[in-house]
C-alpha cells in the first residue's frame, strides 16, 4: 500500500519522530512518500532509510501555522493508502483535517501497528487499550517514542511543489510564558522534596531537574509545616493536592500513609531516598537507595542529556 | 480558587454511599441541585475546611456563593425563593455537611428558621421586604429562641417584650444562636403579655448587640453568638402577626430537624468514606487493616445504619413533600440518623488510629460538630421523650401532669 | 449568526474504567459527565452570548444518556439544544459529517469545543468538521474575545503561545482555559428542565452512516505494572532513567 508521512518541523529543522513515522510503517510494504510542509527539514527527511520520495511542499500560507490552509494545500499531494502524521498537536490536527477533505477516517495516537491491518492505541488516558482493524484508506497519527526510528543512509529524490491555500489565522503576537512555576495539581510530571531535603534552599536543586522535564515541584507535608519558605500550594496529601501524574518523583520523603494518599495513583512513581526501610519504597516502581545529595546531581545530568536530543 | 480540569487534578471522585440506590429515586432535577452543592462543596469547603476550623471563622466567600446557587430557603415558594422539593431541601443539607456542620448550620438557620417564620407568620410587606435579600444571601438571618437559662424548655423563657406607643421594648438575652453576629434580621421569641410571640430585629437597632461567643470545641467554622437585648427598640410593624405560643418556633424547628436528617447522613458518609480508604491503605501485621475481621464488622456496621438514614430521611422527605407528616416522624428521623453519624464518627476515628485526631482526615471534627448536632434543635433525648409521649400518650418531660 | 458549542458525554475523568468480554463496561461508569475540555468551550461560549454575540446552540451526537450534557448546558444558559442521537461506534468522518450537517442547520458560523474528548483523547472533531464546512479552524486555544467582528484568541501552537486573530465562519478548539464552567444555580436548573432538547437521527439530517472501514476489535485493560524495582548508590541513576524513557516510556 502506499504510505505518506506528513513530516513534523520542530525550529525549522526535522522532527526526530519523522524517523519514527519512517520507522513504523516502512515494514507495510509499498512506497512511502513524505510531505514537507513549508519545505522544513526536506534534506533531511530525505537521507532517512525507507523513503521512496521527499515533496518539499512550499507556499506563503507556511510562514506560520494555519490548520485549515496547510491541510488544503497539503491534502491533494496526500495521496496514500496510509497517510501518516505525528501525534503531536499540529500532527493530529494536519491528520484530521486532510481526512475529512479525503473522506476517510482517521485514528490518533497510535502506539502499535501489525498486519491486517491493526492498530493500537490508549483511550480513556491510557485507562484501557484499544484495538482496531482498518481496511485502507484511513490516517493515523503514532505517538513519539512508541516506533524504534528508521535508520539513516537513504537517498531519496526531492521534488518542491508550489501549492499555497488562503490564510485565515492571522499570529499577531507570539506571547512569552511568564515564567510561572507549573502548579502540582496540572502536571504530568512531578518531582517532590521531603524533610530529607535537609534545608529549604536545597529545593532550588529540585527546581532545576524540573525545569529540565517540564515538571511541577511538590512537596510532603513534613517540608511545608517545617519550613515557612515551602508554601501549602505545593503540598501533595491528604490535606495537601490529590495528584495522579504520568512520574511522580519523591526525593527524600518517607512516604507516611498521608503523603501516600495523595500520589499514590501516579502512573509511575521514582523514589530516592537514603533509608532503605522507608515506606515509599512499598510503592516506587524504581526505588533508588542513595543520598539526594549524591543522586539528584547524576539525575540532573542524565535527564540534560536524555532531553536535549 | 476554582476546581482545576478534573482530567488532570486526579482527584478520586467523591462516591458518596448509596447501597440501596436513593439515586434511582431522585429526579433529575434533584440530582442536578444535588451535584451542584456537592461540586462547590468538593471545590469550596473541602480545601479550606480545616483552616476556617483552626481559625474559628466562616468565611464570607461561602455566604456569597451558597447565596449565589440560590439554595437557601429551599422549600419555600415565592418571593425569590427556589421553590424546591423537602427532598432536594434534604440533599441540600446532605451535602453541605458532608463538607460541614456548620456550613449546614449556616444554611439552615438562614432558610428554615429565619426565612421560614417570616415566610409562614409574616405580613405581605415582611415577606416582601426580608425574603428576597435572605434568598440571595445579601441579608443574614438568625433565630433567637434559646436562653442561657432555657434550652431544653423554652416554654419558660424570661426575654419579654412591652408595648410602648408604636414601638416594643424587648428585654433579655438568647444564647447558642448560630449566624447571630453576622446576621442582619433577627427572628426572635419573646413574651408579650405572657405569651410567645415573634419579632423582627434587625442589626442596628437600638439596644440589640450580637457579641460572639468563643472557646468552642465544636462547629468551629459556623459562628455562634450571644443576643443581647437591653431596651431593644423595635417599630411595632416588626411583630409577626399570625402566631403566638411555642406552636411558631416549634414549626421552624421541624423545618430545621427535618433538614438535619439528612445533614448528618451526610456527615456520616463523609466518615465512612475515610474510613474505608484509610484501612484499605494502612499496612499493618503485613496486611491492609481492611482484612482484619473487627474493621470490617465496624465497616459494615457504619453500612448498615447510613442505608437505614438514608431510607428514613428519603421517605420523611417524601411525606414533607406530601404533607402527609407529624412532627414526631421528625423527631425519629433527626435523633436516629444524628445519633447514628455520631457512633459512624467516633467509631471511623477509631478506625484511623492516631492518624484519626489529625485534621488531616475529616473524622474528628465531624465527631465534635455532630456532639452539637445532638443537642441542638431538640437534644436526643428531648426526642426520645417526643416519641415515648406519642408511644403511650403520657408526657414525661416535666414532673407535673 | 450563533455559536455551536459541541460537547460530548464522556465517563466522569474520575470514574472507574473497567473492562469486561473485551469491552469497555458502560454499564459499570458510575458518572458520566461533559468532557473537560468542553466545559471550556462551553463558558466561552455563555461569555461570547453575554456580550452579545448570538445564541448558543449545545450539539451532542451520542446515545439517549447523552441528553443529559444538554440539560447541564441548558442549566449555564445555552439556549438550544440539539441532540443526534446515534448508537455504537462511530469512526471520526461518521461523527464529524453528523456534526456538521447539525451545524449547518443551525446556521451557526461559530464553532466551539474542546481540544479532545476524555474518552478518546484523539482531538479530531474540530479540524474535521473545519474541513467538512470549510470554516477557519483555530487549535488549543485558552481564551477569545471578540471585537469588531474580528475573533482575538490565544493559542498554543507550535512555536508556543500566540495572540492570534481570525473571523467568521471558525471553529475554536479548546485547551483549559482561562475561567472554569460556571456552576449552575437553582434558577438556571429549573429552567432547564423546561427546555425541549431537539432529537435528530442521522436521516433527519441527511447523512448516509455507510458502514465504517473501521472495526473496533477489542479494548483491554492496560498491562499490570511489574513489581518495583530497587537499586543502590547513585551509580544507578542513569539505568534508572534508561528505564523510565524505553520501560515506563514517560520521558
Amino acid at each position: 500500500m502506499e504510505v505518506t508521512v506528513i513530516s513534523e518541523g520542530i525550529e525549522g529543522s526535522l522532527h526526530p519522530v519523522t524517523a519514527q513515522l519512517l520507522g513504523a510503517t516502512s515494514s507495510l510494504g509499498g512506497g512511502i512518500t513524505v510531505l514537507c510542509p513549508g519545505g522544513v527539514g526536506a534534506a533531511d527527511a530525505a537521507s532517512i532509510s525507507g523513503v521512496s520520495k521527499v515533496i518539499s511542499v512550499e507556499g506563503e500560507c507556511f510562514m506560520s501555522y494555519d490548520c485549515s490552509a496547510w491541510s488544503k494545500s497539503l491534502a491533494p499531494l496526500a495521496k496514500g493508502d496510509l497517510v501518516v502524521a505525528s501525534a503531536s498537536s499540529v500532527g493530529r490536527e494536519l491528520a484530521a483535517s486532510i481526512a475529512a477533505i479525503r473522506g476517510i477516517p482517521v485514528l490518533q495516537d497510535v502506539t502499535g501497528l501489525e498486519e491486517g491491518f491493526a492498530v493500537t492505541r490508549p483511550i480513556y488516558s491510557g485507562k484501557a487499550i484499544e484495538q482496531i482493524t482498518i481496511t485502507p484508506p484511513c490516517s493515523i497519527t503514532l505517538r513519539a517514542n512508541s516506533f524504534d526510528a528508521a535508520g539513516s543512509g537513504g537517498n531519496a529524490e526531492v521534488s518542491t511543489v508550489n501549492q499555497s491555500a488562503d490564510v485565515t489565522v492571522a499570529v499577531k503576537q507570539a506571547l512569552t510564558k511568564a515564567g510561572e512555576k507549573l502548579d502540582v495539581a496540572e502536571a504530568d510530571i512531578i518531582i517532590s522534596g521531603g524533610r530529607g531535603m535537609g534545608d529549604p534552599a536545597n529545593f532550588s536543586k529540585l527546581y532545576e531537574v524540573a525545569d529540565i522535564l517540564g515538571a511541577a515541584v511538590g512537596a510532603s507535608r513534613a517540608a511545608v509545616d517545617t519550613w515557612e519558605e515551602i508554601p501549602h500550594s505545593m503540598q501533595v496529601g491528604q490535606t495537601g493536592k490529590t495528584v495522579t501524574p504520568n512520574l511522580y518523583i519523591a526525593i527524600g520523603i518517607s512516604g507516611a500513609i498521608q503523603h501516600l494518599a495523595g500520589m499514590r495513583t501516579s502512573k509511575y512513581i521514582v523514589a530516592i531516598n537514603k533509608d532503605a526501610e522507608a515506606p515509599i519504597f512499598g510503592v516506587a516502581d524504581y526505588g533508588i537507595v542513595a543520598t539526594w545529595e549524591d543522586a539528584l546531581p547524576v539525575l540532573k545530568k542524565e535527564l540534560a542529556a536524555l532531553l536535549s536530543n | 480558587m476554582r476546581a482545576l480540569p478534573r482530567e488532570r487534578s486526579g482527584n478520586m471522585a467523591y462516591e458518596a454511599l448509596d447501597f440501596f440506590d436513593i439515586d434511582s429515586l431522585l429526579t433529575d432535577e434533584e440530582r442536578m441541585v444535588r451535584d451542584m452543592v456537592r461540586d462547590w462543596v468538593e471545590d469550596r469547603v473541602i480545601p479550606n475546611i480545616e483552616e476556617s476550623c483552626r481559625d474559628g471563622v466562616f468565611p464570607d466567600e461561602w455566604r456569597v456563593e451558597i447565596g449565589e446557587m440560590g439554595i437557601l430557603g429551599a422549600p419555600l415558594k415565592g418571593y425569590g425563593c427556589p421553590g424546591l422539593s423537602y427532598v432536594a431541601y434534604g440533599l441540600i443539607c446532605q451535602e453541605l455537611e458532608r463538607g460541614d456542620s456548620g456550613v449546614r448550620s449556616f444554611a439552615s438557620v438562614q432558610g428554615s428558621l429565619a426565612m421560614y417564620p417570616i415566610w409562614e407568620f409574616g405580613t405581605e410587606e415582611q415577606k416582601e421586604h426580608y425574603l428576597p435579600k435572605m434568598a440571595s444571601g445579601e441579608w443574614v438571618g438568625c433565630f433567637g429562641l434559646t436562653e442561657p437559662d432555657y434550652g431544653s424548655n423554652p416554654g419558660d423563657m424570661i426575654t419579654r417584650a412591652e408595648e410602648e406607643g408604636d414601638h416594643f421594648i424587648i428585654n433579655g438575652a438568647k444564647m447558642w444562636i448560630t449566624n447571630g453576629t453576622i446576621a442582619d434580621v433577627a427572628v426572635v421569641w419573646a413574651k408579650l403579655d405572657g405569651e410567645i410571640k415573634g419579632f423582627i430585629v434587625e442589626k442596628g437597632d437600638e439596644g440589640f448587640s450580637a457579641p460572639e461567643m468563643k472557646g468552642k470545641h465544636s462547629l468551629k467554622a459556623s459562628v455562634t453568638s450571644e443576643l443581647v437585648f437591653q431596651d431593644c427598640k423595635i417599630p411595632k410593624s416588626r411583630i409577626l402577626p399570625n402566631v403566638k405560643g411555642l406552636k411558631g418556633p416549634f414549626s421552624c424547628l421541624n423545618n430545621a430537624r427535618y433538614g438535619i436528617s439528612w445533614g448528618a447522613v451526610g456527615a456520616a458518609q463523609s466518615c465512612f468514606n475515610s474510613a474505608r480508604e484509610y484501612s484499605l491503605s494502612r499496612i499493618q501485621f503485613g496486611h491492609p487493616i481492611a482484612s482484619f475481621q473487627l474493621v470490617q464488622n465496624k465497616l459494615s456496621w457504619m453500612l448498615r445504619e447510613i442505608t437505614k438514614g438514608q431510607l428514613l430521611a428519603y421517605h420523611m422527605g417524601k411525606k414533607k413533600d406530601d404533607g402527609s407528616w407529624i412532627p414526631e416522624q421528625i423527631s425519629l428521623a433527626k435523633m436516629n440518623n444524628v445519633d447514628m453519624a455520631l457512633e459512624i464518627a467516633r467509631m471511623s476515628r477509631d478506625i484511623h488510629g492516631a492518624n484519626g485526631i489529625l485534621d488531616e482526615y475529616p473524622v474528628m471534627r465531624h465527631m465534635a460538630n455532630l456532639e452539637s448536632v445532638k443537642t441542638y434543635e431538640g437534644t436526643h433525648d428531648i426526642h426520645n421523650l417526643i416519641l415515648g409521649r406519642h408511644i403511650t400518650g403520657i408526657q414525661s418531660f416535666t414532673r407535673e401532669p | 449568526m450563533g455559536i455551536a458549542v459541541l460537547l460530548k458525554q464522556v465517563p466522569d475523568t474520575t470514574a472507574k474504567i473497567s473492562v469486561s468480554d473485551g469491552r469497555v463496561d458502560e454499564s459499570a461508569v458510575s458518572k458520566w459527565s461533559i468532557s473537560p475540555y468542553d466545559e471550556y468551550a462551553l463558558e466561552c461560549a455563555i461569555q461570547l452570548k453575554e456580550a452579545g454575540y448570538g445564541d448558543v446552540v449545545a450539539i451532542t451526537c451520542g446515545p439517549q444518556r447523552s441528553s443529559k450534557a444538554l440539560t447541564e448546558a441548558a442549566a449555564v444558559g445555552a439556549d438550544s439544544l440539539v441532540h443526534v442521537l446515534v448508537d455504537g461506534f462511530l469512526d471520526s468522518l461518521q461523527v464529524q459529517s453528523l456534526l456538521s450537517a447539525a451545524i449547518t442547520k443551525f446556521e451557526s458560523e461559530v464553532v466551539l469545543c474542546g481540544k479532545q474528548a476524555a474518552d478518546t483523547n484523539s482531538g479530531s472533531t474540530g479540524a474535521g468538521v473545519a474541513s467538512l464546512l470549510g470554516f477557519s479552524c483555530v487549535g488549543v486555544v485558552s481564551d477569545i474575545s471578540i471585537e469588531g467582528g474580528v475573533f482575538s484568541a490565544t493559542r498554543l501552537g507550535p512555536s508556543g503561545l500566540e495572540k492570534i486573530e481570525a473571523s467568521a465562519p471558525c471553529v475554536f478548539t479548546f485547551d483549559k482555559g482561562e475561567t472554569e464552567l460556571r456552576r449552575p444555580n437553582v434558577r438556571g436548573i429549573m429552567m432547564a428542565k423546561k427546555k425541549p432538547i431537539e432529537t435528530v437521527s442521522s436521516a433527519d439530517l441527511g447523512v448516509d452512516l455507510a458502514d465504517s472501514p473501521l472495526i473496533v476489535d477489542s479494548h483491554s485493560s492496560p498491562p499490570q505494572k511489574p513489581p518495583g524495582q530497587k537499586f543502590e548508590g547513585a551509580e544507578s541513576v542513569p539505568l534508572v532513567v534508561e528505564k523510565l524513557r524505553d520501560e515506563a516510556n514517560v520521558i
